[in-house]
């Protein structure tokens, strides 16, 4: 198992699989300029001037002298920038897997490429089974057709009426029912000329140009069995897709152009724009995919592996979303609020820009889900409801990016209400694995306490017991770690650790005064079942509050926390003992 | 039920891309493709009288199809066919089948009797490219390689040849409804007339040249009476339907599908529209008062050749 242990071989396998199990196509367009195995082995190229590692070749020129081998298969640019962030990885070569492309190596380092159907985990069936198996279907399908020997002998007709010689009527009329007289010129009708006639304004059908990429019944062609949601449908069938089979060779244009053929006969109610203003989308089990771009139109469809898709009219990139993740999932540091929200709002009105007044023709349209709020990029004028439009989108980007942003680490800095009634200034710390309560530093009076981190499956709930005009009460509910029933301290139990009691205020008295669903007496805790939880209060002004309870609420609600519903099962049934009592 | 499927008026075209396609006439739309046989382009189309059926025959291959059902395999299949069969048609009542083939013979089937058999067999001495049908049901006229042209007796068993031109190949054959004339066409571009008639002691329709038309300059490759009689139609590989005048058969008019071959060709009912199937691949619906084509019917991926339109009149 050498090769296991050997990075570049790991990096390449990894990367090779990646692709080739990649439906999406798209691989190409994000992986191209980062193949990171060739950075390394470039990497480690340079860096082996240095400091020799012994595992290269001895026929190899030292890179540094731009020898043939190396320098003619990686592109230069990467290889100066890639320097420095490599430079502390101890990046091992085996010898032989270090060679460049122009040599001998077969190796695609990928189980899933392989060089010999034979070799290897997955054996191909043969031939033979397959030819077999071929064989086998036909005798099935054969089963049910009747069968004729066309040289089999002539048995001639046992009844003298077989063939019977009919009258030719010496007019011009096959049968005698209608008089000859009026034959002159369009005496009759035939059906076709009356279902003509019933159509005339039925032109013919503007997609019947991509009739013929239909792939049914195709004898020795390459064929492609796709399921298409079609967005542009009233709601119920919408969410039934169109099965095509088309031909494996037609580009995705024209696979657009075959479905709204398809649409056209089957839902000839249903208006359909001109090509240019539909796409096909990804979809995975009726979700939208849509921040992903939709799938190229010069492409053939048999690049792509996809079983659903989505046709929907063509929406513009969302560039709000693409800024938003560079910016932040880059640094993952903590963002002035100001900024994010003068970005949020840059990004609404680039959206309003673009023009999102998408159903232009169909209101199904623009109530629908994503494409609807997405919208044409054509400027289709005079609809109605451009700015609902666009406050639901904005709406959503709104609580999109909080959803996103919900599990970055962000600190606050607010009192904790200590002990009834001190007041302490603390660095509350949210993440989507934790939080953290830590003194601040310049705490003066109070003896130094340690940090609590509190694990973010302890957090039952978060909310704002009291408001005032600038200040509020925001309360945080945890799960005691203690077991044992022992409420009756009330403050003191269940501290996170010993030293962290000080900072569990968790009583009844100092919040609960002024909270109105505060459990009353009955201390801090729930004891209905055996989760018991406790709560941390803290004192800040309102907007922090607003956000530590919107931050923490959507993480919760994120990872469905049990202990939350849990939380909120016991004080629905509290309350309604409580009433029950009164 | 039946009814809808008289409502359905249907076209079916076959070509070189081994499928069957079935369209509804008026809009152009494809209802229903069927494999043919991987190894064979489509000769020919006829659909059985009560409309169930379609059968269709190529490269040593015969085969009817189930038009009511959703199957798209074929409900019965002939075997150890040899080499191109190249018409087929019903007799009126559905009660027999004629098949022509390059194995120089005409055979007929009976349909209606359990495992469909044969029950006449005719040799043409040539491969034999065409055959067709006299109104009168018992007559089947046929052309063959070597130019000869047939007229057989199924009844009687008598048969009758003409060869109008030497070194030619008739490629088709047809009789006018109205059981007048008959017409030979080949692949001189040159189609020949004679005029029928029988009496009624008569066992069998009696053959009188009437005119031969230079029609073409190439290779003429299907005529046909128009269900009126009045017209009589060829296509050609010159890419032009010539449409000729009954009872002087003089040219009346042309349709143009230019640098195409015009593989077949049917009338409605009426005799006012005109279905052509062309080696572009694409089958066109003709208004032949104004000679323009009025709808395409595309789907097909290369050339198609034959192509079979069932219509019915619907009174005035």
């Amino acid at each position: 198992m050498a090769t296991y242990s050997n990075q570049h071989w790991l990096l390449s396998h990894i990367r090779n699989s990646f692709i080739s199990t990649d439906d999406t196509g798209m691989c190409e367009t994000v992986m191209l300029s980062d193949d990171m195995p060739k950075h390394y082995l470039r990497k480690y190229g340079n860096s082996g001037a240095g400091g020799d590692h012994g595992h290269r070749r001895p026929q190899k020129p030292p890179p540094g002298d731009a020898g043939p081998a190396t320098t003619t298969t990686f592109e230069q640019r990467n290889i100066r920038q890639a320097d420095q962030p490599f430079q502390d990885v101890d990046f091992i070569c085996y010898p032989g897997l270090d060679l460049s492309d122009d040599e001998e190596d077969q190796s695609t380092h990928s189980f899933d490429i392989q060089m010999y159907p034979e070799v290897g985990a997955h054996r191909f069936r043969s031939n033979t089974a397959q030819k077999l198996e071929k064989l086998d279907i036909a005798k099935r399908r054969a089963a049910r057709i009747k069968s004729i020997n066309y040289q089999e002998q002539v048995q001639p007709p046992e009844s003298e009426d077989f063939f019977k010689r009919k009258e030719v009527p010496q007019s011009a009329k096959k049968s005698a029912n209608s008089n000859e007289d009026e034959l002159s010129d369009g005496g009759f009708q035939s059906q076709l000329t009356e279902q003509l006639a019933k159509s005339p304004k039925q032109t013919q059908n503007r997609f019947i140009d991509f009739a013929r990429f239909d792939g049914t019944s195709q004898v020795g062609m390459q064929t492609k069995r796709i399921n298409v949601y079609l967005n542009m449908l009233p709601e119920p069938d919408r969410n039934y897709p169109l099965k095509i089979c088309v031909l494996a060779t037609a580009k995705i244009q024209e696979v657009i152009g075959f479905v709204c053929y398809k649409t056209s006969l089957q839902y000839p109610d249903v208006p359909l724009k001109s090509l240019q203003h539909y796409a096909l989308y990804m979809t995975e089990d009726n979700d939208d995919m849509e921040d992903f771009p939709p799938l190229d139109n010069r492409e053939p469809c048999s690049k792509f592996g996809f079983s659903h898709l989505t046709l929907a009219e063509r929406r513009p990139l969302a560039p709000v979303t693409r800024v938003d993740y560079h910016g932040q999932l880059g640094t993952k540091s903590m963002t002035s609020e100001e900024d994010k929200t003068a970005l949020a709002e840059a990004a609404v009105k680039a959206l309003q820009n673009i023009n999102l007044n998408g159903g232009t023709t169909d209101p199904g349209g623009a109530g629908g889900g994503a494409a609807g709020g997405g919208g044409g990029a054509t400027a289709g004028a005079g609809d109605d409801s451009p700015n609902d439009n666009v406050k639901e989108y904005e709406k959503r980007l709104l609580n999109h990016n909080e959803m996103l942003e919900a599990p970055m680490h962000r600190t606050f800095r607010l009192n904790i209400i200590d002990k009834r009634f001190f007041k302490s200034d603390v660095v509350l710390g949210i993440s989507g694995e934790r939080i953290e309560i830590d003194q601040y530093k310049n705490a003066k009076f109070w003896p130094q306490k340690k940090p609590v981190s509190t694990s973010i499956d302890l957090v039952a709930h978060c909310e704002i017991v009291e408001r005032r005009q600038l200040k509020a009460l925001l309360r945080i509910w945890l799960k005691s770690n203690s077991s044992s029933p022992s409420f009756s301290t009330g403050c003191t139990s269940a501290p996170i650790n010993a030293s962290v009691t000080t900072l569990n205020m968790g009583s009844s008295s100092a919040g609960i005064a002024h909270s109105p669903s505060s459990p009353g007496h009955t201390s801090g805790f729930f004891s209905s079942s055996n989760i018991r939880f406790k709560h941390y209060d803290f004192d800040t002004d309102t907007h922090t509050a607003d956000q530590i309870h919107n931050k923490l609420n959507c993480i919760l609600e994120m990872r469905s926390s049990e202990l939350r519903r849990e939380f909120l099962l016991q004080r629905e049934r509290k309350l309604e003992k409580r009433q029950l009592k009164l | 039920m039946g009814d809808q499927q008289q409502q359905q008026l249907i076209l079916a075209t076959g070509g070189y891309d081994h499928t069957i396609k079935v369209w509804q006439a008026h809009t152009g739309n494809c209802i229903k493709t069927m494999r043919f046989v991987e190894t064979s382009q489509v000769n020919a189309l006829d659909r059985t009288p009560d409309k169930t059926r379609l059968a269709a025959c190529g490269y040593q291959c015969i085969r009817l199809y189930d038009l009511e059902s959703n199957c798209t395999a074929p409900v019965i299949n002939f075997d150890g066919v040899q080499k191109n069969v190249t018409r087929l048609g019903f007799q009126e009542d559905g009660n027999w089948m004629f098949t022509a083939g390059e194995d120089h013979h005409v055979r007929i089937w009976d349909m209606i009797s359990a495992p469909p058999h044969c029950s006449r067999v005719f040799d043409c001495e040539a491969p034999v490219n065409s055959a067709c049908l006299h109104p009168n049901q018992v007559e089947i006229g046929m052309g063959s390689q070597n130019g000869s042209v047939f007229l057989w007796d199924v009844k009687s068993e008598k048969h009758e040849r003409i060869v109008p031109e030497v070194d030619a190949s008739i490629q088709d054959v047809a009789i006018s409804p109205d059981g007048r004339y008959l017409a030979a066409a080949n692949n001189k571009g040159n189609c020949y007339i004679w005029t029928l008639t029988s009496s009624p002691d008569q066992k069998m329709s009696t053959l009188r040249p009437f005119k031969p038309i230079k029609a073409h300059k190439r290779y003429i490759l299907r005529c046909k009476f128009s269900p009126d009689s009045k017209l009589l139609l060829t296509t050609s590989g010159d890419g032009t339907v010539g449409v000729w005048k009954t009872p002087d058969f003089s040219k009346c008019g042309e349709l143009c599908i230019e640098n195409y071959w015009v593989w077949d060709a049917a009338f409605s009912a009426d005799s006012k529209w005109l279905f052509t199937a062309s080696s572009d691949g694409v089958a066109r619906l003709w208004k032949l008062e104004t000679r323009s084509p009025i709808r395409d019917y595309t789907g097909h991926t290369k050339a198609i050749t034959a192509l079979s339109f069932k219509d019915e009149i619907v009174g005035k």
